[in-house]
């Protein structure tokens, strides 16, 4: 098996030429179609905003192109000076390509490590190549072996555990405060474009009714009507507070529109339980002494934040302990691929001898001519097989042992010319 | 069969519900499931256990006269309570919560040992005759003192969760808890299903105390005065719930109150169904 693997990443090019990089639409298809035909190999193009990288692999006696002429086809296809691509590309061989795809799929090279997208777009680049028949025994198993990588390290370790968007964690602290939302009122203070995700977010947890107050009564409306809610005139914002369960504040007010003051003459006409306010604006929209954790809870955005960096700084705790599953994994799919290859052997030998063994019996029981009885001829068809397997033993555990050391092929070389075994 | 269950004894699922207990803490620390399936393990096993002392050999049928009886078979409803929630919801923290409750009351069990006339009234032996409405009394109350102690976990997880959202924590795996909204849904629920049982409860007792034959009872008996103030407690908490719509800490904190009377009450040893003084 030999794999080689070019592309580029966040890490190693900026956005500009990531983008000229990228397979998009008819892109990819045409490329792999190229790449099968041109150098004769299995390929998978994994082409995502951070990333494009080109997965190459052929079976071990056959050459594979050099990763110069992998970089001048890139160039080639994007019709891209050689130049302006070769610093930014990474060419790993071999061991350091399922190494390296490993790592990806887990999410361990990803720009927010533990992201969940990734092994969706790894699965979806492998359906494409093998929907265009670029798939072949190779890198099939590879890629599927990678998919459970993915699933192995999202399970045994806490790489994703939380979430990391602003949105996310507004909405995880909503859902700490409220367990059902259907009698529930939100208020939306503003047109803030940061917003726009957070709202889409809540409005996925159905709410009875969404108000949306702003300062000019069109861009009210114009929120309103986006989001399925009811506009209320600006001044009325303290009615629309004494009703809401859950406020989005995303106004552009040079100063605080909620003073503690007035805040709590709108808790005292309260009748409802706790009500959390999102504050994401910038400058803050709510004084942020009016968060009691019991009957206001208010997270404005610095919260939002430090709890996302929190979840972050989580998540690297736990790249180590995934860093040895895939170590493991590596190690794992290395020996079965070669496992797989010496089966074929130890089946061709099986074969070889066992084809020879009955020939030299069938030829002895001629020679004999019913001399023997059939409980001699039984005990004579025994020991030629115990003589088979005896002989046999030693070739096949010296290639068992010889399994786990990968890039050594000799005795199966070897075992190959002396028994003329051919595949 | 019968002389493996009279060797059970209380040791045997308090060191069950103990375990169940560090393994919760361990997963507080460490977050894993097996952690917190096999706590569930260990408390169901201590529940099983519980439950052969209560009605087993071991004890010949426990005493509700005596404090040590009700506080033991409040400790197994709880107990099954921690294993019903940890089941139903296995994300949420329940044995932190539940099982240090479930254990005090074993430790308060201990401390108030069974009298030398509690043996007379054994659990099934006390609804026949005339000590029928005597029981029904301890019944009700008992039912009544689950409800309150549901509350009292609410309650706690309450303050916890509300803490936790004071100083804007993220959410921990190894603690999930319900929401806030859930928390004080379970506390109302709690007060009101435990309210109109203990009001039968003590019905039952008033109706006893005054009927003809019964003997001159001692109103200041501490029984009979923490019992009635846990019911003034209840009363209160239903009016500030209903009446002046209070909700969160302040419905929390007269629970835990109402909690706290309900453990001197049962502490106290009973003055109707041990006979009277």
């Amino acid at each position: 098996m030999k794999l080689l693997l070019v592309g580029c990443n966040y890490k190693t090019a900026p956005i500009e030429l990531r983008e000229k990089l990228a397979f998009d639409g008819p892109k990819l298809p045409t490329a792999l179609r190229e790449l099968e035909s041109r150098y004769g190999c299995e390929a998978v193009i994994l082409s995502t905003c951070n990333r494009v990288e080109l997965y190459l692999a052929r079976a071990h006696d056959q050459p594979l192109p050099d990763h110069g002429v992998i970089a001048e086809f890139v160039s080639e296809t994007h019709r891209l000076p050689i130049e302006q691509l070769q610093t930014s590309l990474y060419a790993p061989q071999n061991t350091d390509v399922i190494r390296h795809l490993f790592q990806v799929v887990a999410s361990l090279d990803s720009l927010i490590v533990g992201e969940g997208q990734i092994a969706g777009q790894v699965k979806r680049a492998y359906e494409l190549a093998h929907e265009h028949g670029t798939v072949g025994p190779i890198l099939h198993a590879l890629f599927q072996h990678a998919n459970g990588v993915a699933k192995r390290v999202r399970t045994e370790t806490g790489i994703s555990r939380g979430h990391v968007s602003v949105s996310s964690v507004a909405v995880d602290y909503v859902r700490q405060v409220f367990d059902h939302f259907g009698d529930k009122t939100i208020l939306v203070i503003g047109a803030g474009k940061m917003g726009e995700l957070t709202l889409k977010h809540l409005k996925d947890l159905k709410p009875h009714r969404i108000l949306v107050t702003n300062r000019s009564p069109e861009k009210a409306m114009e929120v309103a009507k986006g989001c399925g809610g009811e506009a209320m005139p600006w001044e009325k914002l303290d009615d629309a507070l004494v009703e809401a369960d859950i406020v989005l504040s995303t106004t552009g007010a040079p100063e605080p529109i909620m003073t503690r003051r007035r805040f709590s003459d709108i808790l005292a006409r309260r009748a409802g339980g706790t009500m959390v306010i999102l504050d994401i604006a910038v400058p803050r929209d709510f004084d942020p002494r009016i968060h009691d954790g019991d009957r206001a809870c208010l997270f404005n955005i610095d919260d939002l934040q430090r709890i996302r960096e929190q979840t972050l700084q989580e998540r690297h705790k736990h790249i180590a302990p995934a860093e040895a599953i895939i170590e493991q994994e590596v190690t794992r799919f290395e020996n079965d691929w070669l496992r797989r290859r010496h089966g074929k052997v130890i089946a061709l030998l099986t074969q070889e001898f066992e084809t020879r063994r009955k020939l030299v019996v069938e030829d002895l029981m001629a020679h004999l001519n019913g001399a023997v009885g059939p409980e001699d001829r039984a005990r004579i068809e025994y020991a030629f097989r115990k003589l088979q397997n005896q002989f046999l033993h030693g070739p096949i555990s010296a290639l068992a042992e010889e399994a786990p050391e990968p890039g050594r092929h000799t005795l199966l070389e070897a075992l190959r010319k002396m028994f003329r075994l051919e595949e | 069969m019968l002389d493996f269950l009279a060797r059970v004894t209380i040791f045997c699922f308090a060191a069950s519900y103990g375990v169940a207990l560090a393994l919760e803490l361990w997963h507080l620390v460490q977050p894993r499931p097996i952690l917190r399936y096999v706590a569930i393990g260990f408390g169901a096993a201590g529940v099983l256990a519980h439950l052969f002392y209560v009605v087993g050999p071991a004890t010949g049928g426990l005493s509700l006269v005596a404090p040590a009886g009700s506080l033991l078979l409040l400790a197994l409803i709880l107990s099954i309570f921690y294993v019903y929630g940890s089941i139903h919801h296995h994300r949420v923290a329940w044995g932190l919560f539940v099982l240090p409750i479930v254990l005090g009351l074993v430790v308060l069990a201990v401390a108030f040992p069974p009298a030398a006339t509690d043996s007379q009234g054994s659990l099934w032996s006390l609804f026949q005759g005339e000590k029928f409405w005597g029981a029904t009394h301890g019944v009700l109350v008992l039912l009544a003192a689950v409800g309150i102690s549901v509350g009292f976990v609410a309650s706690v997880m309450y303050f916890v969760q509300a803490h936790r959202l004071k100083a804007k924590l993220a959410p921990s795996p190894g603690m999930k808890m319900l929401s806030l909204e859930r928390i004080d849904a379970m506390n109302r629920r709690a007060v009101l299903c435990a309210f109109p049982l203990l009001t039968a409860g003590l019905g039952v007792s008033m109706v006893m105390l005054f009927s003809p034959g019964a003997g001159a009872w001692n109103w200041s008996d501490p029984k009979i005065l923490s019992t009635l103030g846990l019911w003034l407690v209840f009363a209160v908490l239903l009016y500030l719930r209903y009446g002046v719509h209070v909700r969160g800490k302040q419905a929390a904190l007269w629970t835990m109150v109402a909690f706290v009377l309900l453990i001197v009450a049962l502490a106290l040893p009973h003055p109707l169904l041990g006979g009277g003084p």
